[in-house]
């Protein structure tokens, strides 16, 4: 059989980051956006990986534990503020929100 | 312009379009034999245009490859189109597990286990708490309103198509040679001797672990400055864990300095203050 390539890799990692972004925009639950979130951090994980395996360059992964500390974080923070609005308004549309505006 | 590509994301994106969820009777089925077929497409066309030549096999058998990404695309379209979203955090648990197969396949199982252990266990164990924690209606069976509809599918998904579709002709010029492609035989032989795999591990279906990580002898491949390190071979682990302490020490102290201070603000913002019918009534926490 035929040989994996690097853009093979990158590939799924671009449709991954677009069907997170499309999640972002059209989702309005503000769980469902932050969880979209996650799907683009997954895509771009897989390119930092997939560069350091056909780059020979270990910083690629390095930075894979970054991305998961800043991920973490974001997780932390984000899901904190979306428990509080709940109960601000008792909903978890993002367009309830919508006056925040500016 | 390769338009067979164009083709496939334009498929892709109309099969995406269908499928995000709509207040009304839907098309979601023919959204889902759209994407499928651009999906496949795609994959095929991947199979086509792979240079026939036989490099050193240090990834397994490329059929994981295709396995693991329609397991992740898959997934990450079912986060996008479930209303409910606990099932969403069920579809992202797929998406994590297949990622772990791909980081293995990729020589990375630190990062694999890694993905494992803070995504699946933490991070979308966070995700179902919250969940749970704000859904309303304790009775109710059906998805919220604003869960059901989505808002602007048609710009979404223009500007993810208009997003792949670049990416995808920058990386496949027609004509032209695929950008990735230089000179990665050699690349491939010094990545798996610098991660401590020689080669002739995968050869074709052998290994039931996909043939990933198995160290063999084979001096008589090596040449001979690496001996010393054959005896002795650095894993994945170990040339990560010496580029993140030696090049990325100070980043690594910032990540942990950012990951206290997310701990802090996160405790800030979910504590119960003086009194705690001010969270309850809705206040904000004032200091």
């Amino acid at each position: 059989m035929t040989q994996i390539e690097l853009y093979h890799y990158l590939v799924v990692g671009a449709i991954l980051f677009g069907i997170g972004m499309v999640g972002f925009m059209t989702r309005r639950n503000l769980i469902m956006m932050f969880l979209s979130t996650e799907i683009m951090f997954q895509g771009v994980a897989l390119n930092l990986v997939a560069f350091s395996r056909f780059h020979m360059n270990p910083s690629g992964q390095s930075f894979v534990v970054f991305l998961l500390s800043i991920a973490a974080a974001e997780a932390a923070l984000a899901l904190g503020l979306v428990v509080l609005l709940f109960r601000k308004r008792e909903t978890l549309n993002a367009d309830a929100w919508s006056e925040m505006q500016g | 312009m390769n338009y067979a590509l164009l083709a496939a994301t334009a498929l892709g994106a109309i099969g995406l379009y269908l499928m995000l969820p709509r207040g009304k009777a839907t098309l979601a089925r023919l959204g889902l034999l759209l994407g499928g077929m651009a999906l496949v497409g795609l994959f095929l066309y991947l199979l086509r245009t792979v240079a026939e030549q036989h490099l050193v096999e240090v990834g397994g058998p490329p059929i994981y490859f295709y396995l693991f990404g329609l397991i992740m695309i898959g997934g990450a379209v079912g986060v996008v189109t479930q209303p409910k979203p606990v099932y969403a955090a069920l579809y992202f648990v797929l998406i994590t597990l297949a990622g772990a197969g791909m980081f293995v396949l990729l020589l990375a199982e630190f990062m694999a286990i890694v993905l494992v252990i803070i995504y699946a266990g933490a991070i979308l164990v966070t995700y179902v708490f919250v969940i749970m924690l704000a859904s309303q209606g304790q009775g109710k069976v059906e998805a919220a309103e604003y869960d059901r509809r989505a808002s602007e599918p048609f710009f979404a998904t223009l500007a993810a198509f208009l997003l792949i579709g670049a990416v995808l002709q920058a990386l496949f010029p027609v004509g032209g040679k695929v950008i990735a492609e230089e000179n990665l035989g050699g690349h491939d032989r010094l990545m798996a001797l610098n991660l401590g795999v020689i080669e002739g591990v995968s050869g074709g279906a052998g290994g039931g672990s996909g043939g990933v990580t198995g160290v063999k002898e084979g001096p008589a491949t090596m040449p001979k400055g690496r001996e010393a390190s054959v005896l002795n071979p650095p894993s994945g682990i170990q040339v990560v864990g010496v580029n993140l302490y030696s090049k990325y020490a100070l980043s690594l102290e910032l990540a942990g300095i950012l990951l206290t201070i997310a701990l802090v603000g996160a405790v800030v913002i979910a504590r119960k203050g003086e009194g705690a019918h001010v969270l309850g009534s809705g206040e904000l926490p004032t200091e």
